[in-house]
């Protein structure tokens, strides 16, 4: 018999060993490799979608008719490459769908791209097929007729105009795949934790076998070079059925998630489906190996590592530190840094906090019995303590990423409805005096009974910082009416609004005032179109969409030689009807064909494509949270079934089987629910990082936090059905005969 | 309506972006078959060609295609082929007395793909369209005889037998350019291959209509990046269509058409199965009536060693004192599109000389 | 004491144990080994009896069929005149059968004098008589010690002190003194017989050791008796 099948015969002897090990090894294997492939396939998305975004264009007819199917063909004809976009708001329904054409999709990614073009059909709200979308029975329906970038001249009958479906999500979408990152790369700790519970498990059943071989002679380091082989063998096993399960998770939810990331970044491009079995085939090799050697590798740090005595100070020591880190950290790795340093901590110290309080527990309890429950409870938190930490781990991630996308979703929707106040936008077109428009609004809708307006006009300035001066973008506004003075601001002075409104003071962005530790009051010197101002700052506002600074100014203080590189009128027409308005803008400027973006339909698209986004990470993180269940029932029962024999004891002592399985529920729960309690702590924190540090870090601005102490209820009870489940699991087993540990089997059993 | 463009895709693997040899489906879904309530028409030994109508699209069948392939030289003599194709892809039957559906709908009833490449110089340009039909955007007419996908079209000049291809890809004036502009003159009548034109692709009666131009005269021009090659030579034409070409378990095929210095035309093709390869062509003597090949006349054999995809291979039919040896020039003929498959000009030496243009289809890599 | 209480209360009968026709088969069919077949015995009260018979004779059966761990297929067994087919099992076990293991009879979370606690508790007995058992078994400087830092023979004399503090009307000991080494396993044997007959218990004892199975009253080997 070689030393390898010796070694290998402890699994034929404990089946349950290497099949929960492999078990394990496979979920985890498909999650990461899940959310691996769905990580890479949001970021090909986005790289493909930010292409094409900077340069997009819409075809619209000089003389102002509808574009139909006919324009569509004479263009394409010419040999330039557009695509039709039908929007259809469906009768008798409130969400409008958008029609594609998937075919005529093809020419916008270069011909280079083919191979790479998944076939993932833009299927999935708010998307269709255009004919499925032509088919339906509308109440609006408008064709707009995309042109690729860098297309040549158009005919003369046509003409280019800018195309904006929404607001630039871009950043919003860059904070989304941060925090993806940052999940997948949690997940990946958490994989390792539970690999490594079941690794160390797995070796302490073995312990016997291991001190025969080295009395038989055989060296340590032979054994340990037989067992590497073992894991890799073991590796190669579930590595394949793991990764097929992990792809075949990500396209269940792939065909979702693409459309999430093209509707997301507005576009139309289709991800590249490309194989991304590799990275994690190599990363879970490596993950194995890591969690097998790294008492083998570090011997050293296992020696320099403080002995019993001191380890509580210096896990206490590496949380303070790692929270000082997160605290003073100003830049993203340091933060993430900081952070590993707390989760590492915290991982630490949890199962020797649960110990002490095992410890208080046996003190404080005079009953015997109650002693003897404290003491269990002790030896179940050390045992299953990676396993634990895993699910603390895991719920707090479930817990953040929850705070994050309601906190998302609230804002998102917030700034949305701020930033589209106006019910209708009107871009000013080329060569039109803009001051025609506003005269006329100004005579039409004097106040708020006929229609509310603003003159949006932007452009560039220079601000002071310190000795030099930098560019900013200017935003004016006038009049400085109800359709402003609804934003939320950040911070403010008494009357913002008013003062801005006499241009006797300013707004800045968040990233702005970030960026330059602006606060409100001070002053911020100016120089638009050569002219000096130095002006107060009034409010700070927040502003999701662009890393670029901004300052919000009263549209009278710019000076008549300001280059306004874009204008338009955002109008929410009430008693005059909008076709009023907008016939009498067409009159006025002489032009047919105007661009006139309909803001509800646009926030009605952006949100529902924001909801399948946050879905699909609420999906991830359960999916998560599921795994460190799995382990933890697992592992749970893999112990438990060690010492079966003493819960028996209670039976031979006289203990009825319902009794017996009280204290077990009983132990179980406490166990789940002291994870989860110490998870809440945990989630908020890491809520709190991300929101307030990650973002404003990586972005210029941060997400307000919120706590939703609903939902950790939903988690404790989720923990509660966790413990349950490992209860009943020992309940099957309690009903047959235990086997009494053996004088050398008794190594971990009989642990106190 | 989801399920709509499930089905396409699943069952025609349009947007598919890999076919997966040797399913059921067979290469690019050729092998779907055309069953009594689908409502596709299925070609027999019994159906008769008939012109010009049969230059124009067949909506009663699944599938068509206009294939043209030239081997022409430029004005320094040197070797350059050229390929242009238009398929046609229907996703629900018509017959052809019913109404085209309203442009207006967005009808996907047909999809509509063409391919266009230039070989020169061990390099090889390939450009793919892709669109629905009905809209006008892309379509077929038999009188005049003209076919277009986009600005790729294929029209009829002042006389039916004088055709105009032109095609062009990318943006003029930058190196990624490139296009042609052909002027194609018709000599002889269709050639039928087959019975008649009904052309078996497989012993059990699977099988397609298929006629061809054997004999054409090519002039004109080919653009390459910034550089414009005078190019002539001659071309070979082909019409084919089916609702199942492949039966299943084929996985997919080898083509050949050649030009011999003799004047003599062959077209010989073979679909690879597991066991058996099934083997058809048609031998046009020069000045003499086509004679089709029945599969036990036909040797052809793929030479060894070549990736992605055989590049040499011996052609012979001994009945005809035939034995060919043919070799695409060096360098990578894969037209890389949703399909990839690969199309390259051969040399033809042994008991004749001359040229062609070989299409190998169904290779895991080719 | 319990042990008179037991006796005062059952005074119809004389004997502790009854069993008769008892009939144990594991497994079915062709592979069924039939471990007890048709077992009959009486055991009078504050008497002892040592099982006797090979490893799967079926002494460890036979124990736990009299303290209700295990059902018989056939026959009948009586316990302080209580019939074993509607007797309290749970109830006897916690407070007139103790149980001694050849080993791992106590909780290793719980020192000794804990263990000892926990089952006197268990049988309703006074906690305070816990140290007394454990000094009258000579380990009563122990009792703070948890049961991985004492020696075998000490953990074994705890788990008298167990059996003893719950003061038992029958303990049933397998092997109590099979992991033992020869002078440990002797003066373990001698405290067991020793406060069996202070307090008057019985005493049956499953074991291998000849010269231990003659120190009991009656003896009953079942490897003659399981013949297959």
């Amino acid at each position: 018999m070689t030393v390898f099948t010796a070694l290998f015969s402890h699994y034929r002897r404990h089946p349950w060993q290497g099949t929960a090990l492999a078990l394990l090894m496979l979920l985890a294997t498909a999650l990461w490799t899940g959310i691996h492939h769905l990580t890479s396939q949001a970021r090909d998305s986005l790289g493909q979608s930010e292409r094409l975004v900077e340069v997009r264009e819409q075809v619209q007819r000089v003389d102002g008719a509808a574009l139909t199917v006919e324009d569509f063909v004479l263009l394409r004809r010419q040999g330039l490459c557009v695509m039709p976009w039908l929007e259809v708001l469906p009768e008798g329904q409130s969400r409008r769908v958008i029609g594609v054409d998937p075919l005529a999709a093809l020419c916008f990614q270069g011909q280079a791209d083919v191979a790479s073009f998944d076939g993932q059909p833009l299927v999935g709200q708010p998307f269709l097929d255009i004919a499925d979308a032509a088919a339906l029975t509308a109440a609006e329906q408008q064709l707009f007729l995309i042109l690729a970038a860098g297309e040549g001249p158009l005919p003369s009958a046509y003409r280019t105009a800018p195309f904006a479906l929404s607001p630039d999500t871009g950043q919003l979408g860059d904070s989304f795949l941060l925090n993806l990152d940052a999940l997948s790369v949690l997940v990946l700790l958490i994989t390792g934790l539970l690999l490594r519970s079941v690794y160390l498990l797995s070796l302490s059943q073995r312990r016997d076998s291991f001190a025969l071989l080295a009395r038989l002679g055989v060296s340590g380091r032979r054994v340990r070079g037989h067992l590497l082989l073992e894991l890799l063998c073991l590796a190669a096993l579930t590595l394949i059925p793991g990764i097929w399960l992990g792809q075949a998770l990500a396209s269940v939810l792939e065909g979702g998630f693409t459309n999430v990331m093209e509707g997301l970044f507005d576009s139309r491009q289709l991800a590249t489906g490309g194989n991304h079995w590799r990275v994690p085939a190599l990363v879970m090799t490596v993950l194995l190996l890591a969690v097998a050697m790294v008492d083998w590798l570090m011997p050293m740090v296992a020696r320099a590592t403080p002995g019993n005595r001191l380890r509580p100070a210096a896990a206490t020591l590496l949380v303070l530190v790692g929270l000082a880190g997160v605290w003073l950290a100003n830049a993203l790795w340091l933060l993430f840094v900081a952070l590993a340093l707390v989760l590492a901590g915290i991982g630490w110290l949890m199962p020797r906090g649960l110990s002490l309080l095992s410890g208080a527990g046996v003190r404080a309890s005079a009953q015997p019995g109650w002693r003897w429950w404290w003491a269990e409870f002790g030896v179940l938190c050390r045992r299953l303590a990676l396993p634990l930490v895993a699910l603390q781990f895991s719920l707090a991630m479930v817990l953040a990423v929850q705070a994050l996308v309601i906190t998302f979703e609230d804002t998102f929707d917030r700034w949305l409805s701020q930033r589209l106040s106006a019910d209708v936008y009107v871009q000013v077109p080329e060569g039109a005096d803009s001051a025609l428009a506003a005269n006329w609004l100004t005579e039409h809708l004097p106040s708020a009974d006929e229609g509310l307006w603003h003159h949006v006009q932007r452009g560039s300035g220079r601000f002071r910082h310190g000795q030099a001066w930098q560019d900013v973008d200017i935003f004016a506004v006038t009049p400085v009416g109800p359709l402003m003075t609804g934003w939320g601001l950040l911070e403010q002075t008494s009357q913002p609004w008013q003062t801005l409104a006499s241009g006797a003071g300013v707004m800045v962005n968040e990233q702005l005032a970030y960026r330059l530790g602006l606060s409100v009051g001070e002053e911020l010197e100016l120089v638009l179109a050569e002219q000096a101002l130095k002006l107060p700052v009034l409010g700070i506002y927040p502003d999701y969409g662009r890393p670029a600074g901004e300052v919000l100014i009263a549209g009278q203080i710019l000076p008549a030689d300001f280059e306004v590189t874009f204008e338009s009128f955002s109008i929410s027409p009430a008693s005059v009807p909008i076709e009023t308005i907008t016939d009498a803008l067409r009159a006025l400027w002489a032009e047919p064909a105007l661009t006139i973006r309909d803001n509800r339909a646009i926030q009605d698209l952006a949100n529902r494509v924001f909801e399948q986004t946050f879905m699909l990470t609420r999906a991830m993180t359960v999916l998560t949270l599921a795994l460190a269940a799995v382990a933890l029932l697992l592992m749970g029962w893999v112990f438990l079934s060690t010492r079966l024999w003493y819960f028996r004891l209670l039976e031979v002592w006289g203990m009825t089987k319902a009794e017996i399985f009280r204290k077990l529920l009983l132990l179980a729960l406490a166990v789940t629910l002291s994870a989860a309690a110490l998870a809440l702590p945990l989630g908020v924190g890491l809520t709190w990082v991300l929101v307030q540090h990650i973002n404003p870090l990586a972005f210029g601005w941060s997400l307000p936090m919120a706590v939703y102490p609903v939902f950790w209820l939903e988690l404790l009870a989720l923990a509660l059905l966790i413990g349950g489940c490992i209860a009943l699991l020992m309940r099957r087993q309690l009903g047959r005969p235990a086997v009494r540990p053996s004088v050398t089997g008794s190594v971990t059993g009989e642990e106190r | 309506m989801r399920l709509r463009w499930l089905t396409m895709m699943l069952v025609y693997g349009l947007l598919a972006g890999c076919s997966e040899p040797g399913t059921d489906a067979g290469f690019a879904g050729l092998g779907g078959t055309a069953g009594p309530d689908d409502g596709f028409e299925q070609p027999g030994p019994g159906t008769e060609l008939v012109f010009p109508r049969d230059f124009g699209p067949h909506p009663a069948h699944r599938i068509e295609w206009w294939y043209l392939t030239a081997n022409l030289e430029t004005d320094t003599g040197e070797p350059l082929g050229l390929q242009w194709t238009q398929f046609r892809q229907a996703i629900e039957s018509r017959d052809d007395e019913s109404p085209s559906p309203e442009p207006s709908g967005w009808p996907l009833q047909a999809a509509w793909m063409a391919h266009a490449a230039v070989s020169y110089r061990e390099q090889h340009w390939f450009g793919e369209r892709l669109a629905r039909g009905y809209l006008g955007q892309a379509g077929a007419t038999a009188e005049p005889f003209q076919v277009w996908l986009d600005h790729w079209q294929l029209t009829t000049g002042e006389s039916p037998d004088q055709w105009l291809v032109q095609v062009s890809h990318g943006q003029p004036d930058t190196e990624d350019y490139w296009a042609f502009d052909l002027e194609l003159t018709v000599r002889g009548a269709p050639v039928a291959h087959g019975v008649d034109g009904f052309s078996a692709k497989s012993a059990s009666g699977e099988g397609s209509m298929y006629f061809s131009l054997v004999d054409i005269e090519v002039t004109g021009q080919v653009r390459l990046g910034r550089e414009t090659l005078p190019v002539r030579g001659k071309a070979w034409f082909d019409r084919e269509w089916s609702s199942q070409f492949l039966k299943a378990g084929q996985q997919g095929w080898d083509w050949f058409a050649l030009h011999l210095d003799s004047g003599d035309k062959l077209m010989a093709f073979q679909l690879r199965e597991q066991q058996d390869h099934f083997r058809s062509g048609t031998w046009i003597p020069a000045g003499g009536e086509p004679i089709a090949l029945a599969p036990g006349q036909l040797q052809l054999e793929p030479g060894t060693g070549a990736e992605p995809v055989p590049t040499r291979w011996r052609l012979a039919v001994p009945d005809h004192d035939i034995d060919l040896t043919l070799s695409a020039p060096p360098g990578n003929y894969t037209n890389d599109g949703l399909y990839p498959y690969w199309e390259s000009p051969v040399t033809v030496t042994g008991s004749h000389e001359g040229v062609g243009y070989m299409e190998l289809t169904g290779y895991s890599e080719p | 004491m319990g042990g008179e209480l037991a006796n005062g209360e059952n005074v119809k009968v004389h004997s502790a144990v009854n069993v008769s026709g008892l009939r144990k088969t594991f497994g079915q069919g062709d592979s069924a080994v039939a471990v007890l077949s048709g077992l009959g015995f009486a055991l009078p009260a504050g008497s002892s009896l040592a099982l006797m018979g090979r490893s799967g004779s079926g002494k460890s059966t036979l124990l736990n069929i009299l303290c209700g761990l295990e059902q018989a297929d056939a026959g009948t067994v009586t316990l302080f005149g209580a019939d074993g087919r509607t007797a309290d099992w749970p109830c006897l076990r916690r407070e007139r059968i103790g149980v001694v293991f050849q080993e791992a009879n106590l909780m290793p979370t719980l020192s000794l004098l804990d263990n000892v606690r926990f089952r006197a508790a268990l049988a309703g007995q006074p906690e305070t008589r816990c140290q007394h058992w454990l000094e009258v078994l000579d380990i009563g400087e122990l009792g703070q010690r948890f049961p991985d830092q004492v020696s075998g023979g000490q953990r074994q004399r705890a788990a008298l002190a167990m059996a003893f503090a719950m003061a038992p009307d029958l303990i049933l000991a397998d092997e109590p003194t099979g992991s033992l080494d020869r002078n440990t396993a002797n003066e373990v044997a001698d405290e067991l017989f020793r406060l069996q007959a202070e307090t008057g218990c019985s005493l049956i004892l499953a074991t291998h050791d000849a010269e231990l199975a003659a120190r009991c009253q009656q003896t009953l080997d079942l490897g003659h008796r399981s013949g297959g």
